[in-house]
């Protein structure tokens, strides 16, 4: 390595993404549902609680769909145009029983999540007895959870709005463990390269960054007066099973991911193994 | 010539003038090596090694060398003859302040200052192209020209990029690669043509920086105004892009670098003692009879303590390449003062040191900046400085002109010099199109106004 590869590694690591605090905000939130009128309120009321820092907001009647209101997709994404809502709340399974066996959201909930450009707050279906109640008791630790934090402002500002005064806000970097041990396998095998600092160095490096990101998202919410208590989680990690380990020990009543890939189709990253597995909390969808 | 290889055959019968030819005819070729040197694929230290062989084998088949015992403080010692013709302290400053440099730029002191004044500019390419010139200069000075580049170069890159100014690059590293040639003026330690001429003339350290620093101050200020015209690097607009441009840098972290508190300040201390200790060497009682190398060496001894157990590392780390060119140069020119070679080259530059005071300092100057320009400045200093020495009465003014045209002659072309190759280094990793001509033609302007500069002020000043 040259000395000017040295120094620019020196400065390009000094350079680190601040965390912008934009506030995320809902002005006209959509129920949609498939129930009948009074589980829908129901449902309504249930999801006003998740309404964000500004308190539980009551969601207008109109804006709560039934499950009269459609039949097939097209009509559900025709609704959500017409209303043009700034987030949607719904649940798994919606116009499917597929949410009995888990191994799903349901074919309207996959579509809309990939089709609709605004937040989705996917709870358990109402009639998963052991999962909805958890949801009823409010929201009072969110997780905000990705493979790579540093930078993602929008993330970290929706998780923001959803945690309330007191709360807690986790937010969780978990690396690809067989990723990197597999980059490492390769180094293993370059006699130019020196594996085991190698492996410390770059560790050491992924780590630091979302940390140093997490940094800065505690010293601007402190500026901004936000009565949040930010907790951090970076590590090393078997995706799936690492996030839901971490989930159910950190008592998470909220889960904020990234979903949206402009490069495919299907839900970004491991967000759609996530979502299917992670069937009793509530989700947020970006 | 001829005159001049009368001249010689008649001064000191036991060299034929043909065996001077032949040495010329080998220094000559070691020059044009080294001006190739990248074309040849070779590192510095083995061109200039292999031709200290060659010389030392001929200085011998034609009994050139003085072999024998040499007194050391009244002792006879048995040396090879070519270990008393290295100039062991401009080694020891090389290799002191070097590792000095190396070792201190590991507590974050330096990344910290260049990200400090990265933030002050507020990301304005105006106010950035002044700090940056600016802080090129002081490196230049304090540290070396090279580890100066090395540093804002990197830093350059890396932040303009960051501001979305990559169109101003080439005129960034442009400019800071002619200033650490401007800066490298500044001290006795900032360059080596320096150190081997300011050794050679006796000139303090303190001394060297009273006088030149007027000048430096000039060169960089025309330099940067310079630089801002012709590469078209204004302020900012518009408030809201001197906003955006605020937060861009405000994301720089100049604590990054730096592993331990202590260690930052200690090194920060240690930077003001060395570069304090150097300026009075020569009159501090026991140190200046050790002298300047001793200083740099000690001082990189007492930083390396920090990192005793990884010392290694840094010796790895160190440019070996370089001591060793210098090593060799050294017998080099050694030997061909025994082959009376430059006793010639002096002869024939007699014609220009002894033309009226002016015009000999004013020609001086000219010659050692078109010389440096097409090689290494650095055989050119060991060899004006020998010429110099040798002579009865030398002024001033020739002993700055050399300096002054030895460090300038680097900005004439993008192989003047080490510091502005590593401009074209860094220029040419960001994939910025620069051929050798077109530097030049870039360059020229700067380094003419830099000359002009410099000889106005040699013949006013000195």
């Amino acid at each position: 390595m040259t000395r000017i590869d040295q120094f620019e590694s020196v400065f390009k690591s000094a350079d680190k993404p601040l965390f912008r605090y934009e506030p995320f905000s809902v002005d006209s939130p959509m129920v949609l549902t498939d129930l009948d009128d009074e589980a829908a309120e129901s449902f309504a009321v249930l999801a006003g609680k998740y309404a964000g820092a500004g308190g539980s907001q009551e969601i207008s009647a109109q804006r709560v769909i039934r499950g009269s209101d459609f039949t097939s997709i097209e009509d559900c994404l025709d609704l959500i145009a017409g209303e043009k809502p700034d987030l949607i709340y719904t649940y798994r399974g919606l116009h499917s029983d597929c949410w009995r066996w888990g191994h799903s959201l349901g074919s309207y909930v996959e579509v809309l999540t990939q089709t609709v450009s605004v937040p989705v707050l996917v709870f358990p279906h109402p009639a998963a007895a052991e999962a909805l109640p958890a949801a009823e008791a409010g929201c009072r630790h969110v997780m905000a959870m990705t493979d790579h934090l540093a930078g993602d402002s929008g993330l970290v500002n929706a998780a923001l709005f959803f945690t309330p005064a007191q709360g807690t806000l986790h937010l969780a970097n978990l690396e690809d463990q067989q990723v990197f041990e597999r980059y490492m396998e390769a180094i293993d095998k370059i006699p130019s390269i020196d594996s085991a600092a190698a492996q410390d160095s770059v560790l050491a490096q992924i780590l630091k960054e979302p940390r140093d990101y997490i940094q800065s998202c505690r010293t601007v919410v402190a500026e901004q007066g936000l009565d949040v208590e930010i907790q951090e989680t970076v590590e090393l990690g078997l995706h799936v099973a690492d996030y839901k380990r971490l989930a159910a020990a950190k008592d998470v009543d909220l889960l904020v991911m990234n979903t949206k890939d402009s490069g495919q189709l299907a839900m970004h990253g491991l967000a759609y193994e996530l979502a299917v597995e992670l069937n009793e909390i509530p989700l947020l969808l970006l | 010539m001829s005159i001049y290889l009368g001249w010689i055959s008649e001064a000191h019968p036991a060299v034929p003038a043909w065996v001077t030819l032949l040495f010329v005819s080998i220094l000559a070729a070691m020059i044009l090596c080294l001006a190739f040197e990248e074309k040849l694929h070779a590192k510095k230290s083995v061109i200039a090694g292999l031709f200290a062989i060659l010389c030392l084998l001929l200085g011998a088949v034609f009994g050139l060398l003085p072999f024998g015992p040499i007194s050391v403080g009244g002792h006879e010692i048995n040396l090879p003859v070519y270990i008393p013709a290295i100039d062991w302290e401009v080694i020891a400053i090389i290799l002191g302040s070097s590792l000095f440099v190396d070792v201190t730029s590991r507590t974050g002191l330096f990344t910290w200052i260049a990200i400090r004044l990265t933030k002050a500019s507020g990301g304005d390419p105006l106010k950035l192209l002044v700090f940056y010139g600016l802080m090129t200069v002081v490196f230049s000075a304090v540290l070396n020209n090279v580890t100066a580049m090395i540093i804002v170069g990197s830093l350059s890159g890396v932040s303009l990029k960051k501001l979305q100014q990559e169109d101003k690059l080439l005129g960034f590293l442009l400019v800071e690669g002619l200033l650490t040639n401007i800066g490298g003026l500044l001290t006795l330690i900032s360059s080596v043509p320096n150190i081997i001429v300011g050794n050679a003339a006796e000139i303090a350290f303190l001394d060297f920086f009273l006088k030149s620093s007027a000048y430096v101050l000039v060169a960089t200020i025309v330099t940067i105004a310079l630089g801002s015209r012709l590469f078209g690097i204004c302020r900012l607009a518009s408030e809201a892009e001197r906003e955006r441009a605020r937060e861009l840098v405000a994301g720089f972290d100049e604590n990054d670098g730096i592993e331990s508190r202590f260690f930052f300040w200690f090194g920060a201390v240690m930077t003001g003692l060395f570069i304090l200790t150097i300026a009075s060497t020569s009159v501090l009682p026991y140190i200046q009879d050790l002298g300047m190398g001793f200083v740099a060496l000690s001082f990189a001894g007492i930083m390396l303590v920090r990192y005793k157990a990884v010392a290694d590392k840094f010796y790895e780390a160190f440019d070996w390449d370089l001591l060793g060119f210098f090593a060799a140069l050294f017998v080099v020119i050694n030997v061909m003062e025994h082959a009376l070679v430059l006793q010639l080259i002096g002869t024939g530059l007699s014609t220009i040191i002894e033309a009226p005071p002016d015009i000999a300092a004013a020609g001086l100057l000219v010659v050692s900046a078109l010389f440096s320009s097409v090689t290494d400045n650095i055989p050119l200093a060991a060899m004006l400085a020998k010429i110099l020495q040798a002579r009865d009465q030398v002024s001033e003014q020739l002993w700055w002109s050399v300096i002054f045209g030895a460090n300038l002659g680097g900005n004439l072309t993008p192989i003047g010099s080490a510091s502005t190759l590593v401009a074209v280094t860094i220029i040419h990793k960001y994939k910025l199109r620069l051929t050798f001509a077109g530097f030049i033609r870039k360059a020229l302007p700067y380094a003419l106004v830099h000359i002009a500069l410099a000889i106005i002020y040699v013949l006013l000043f000195f």
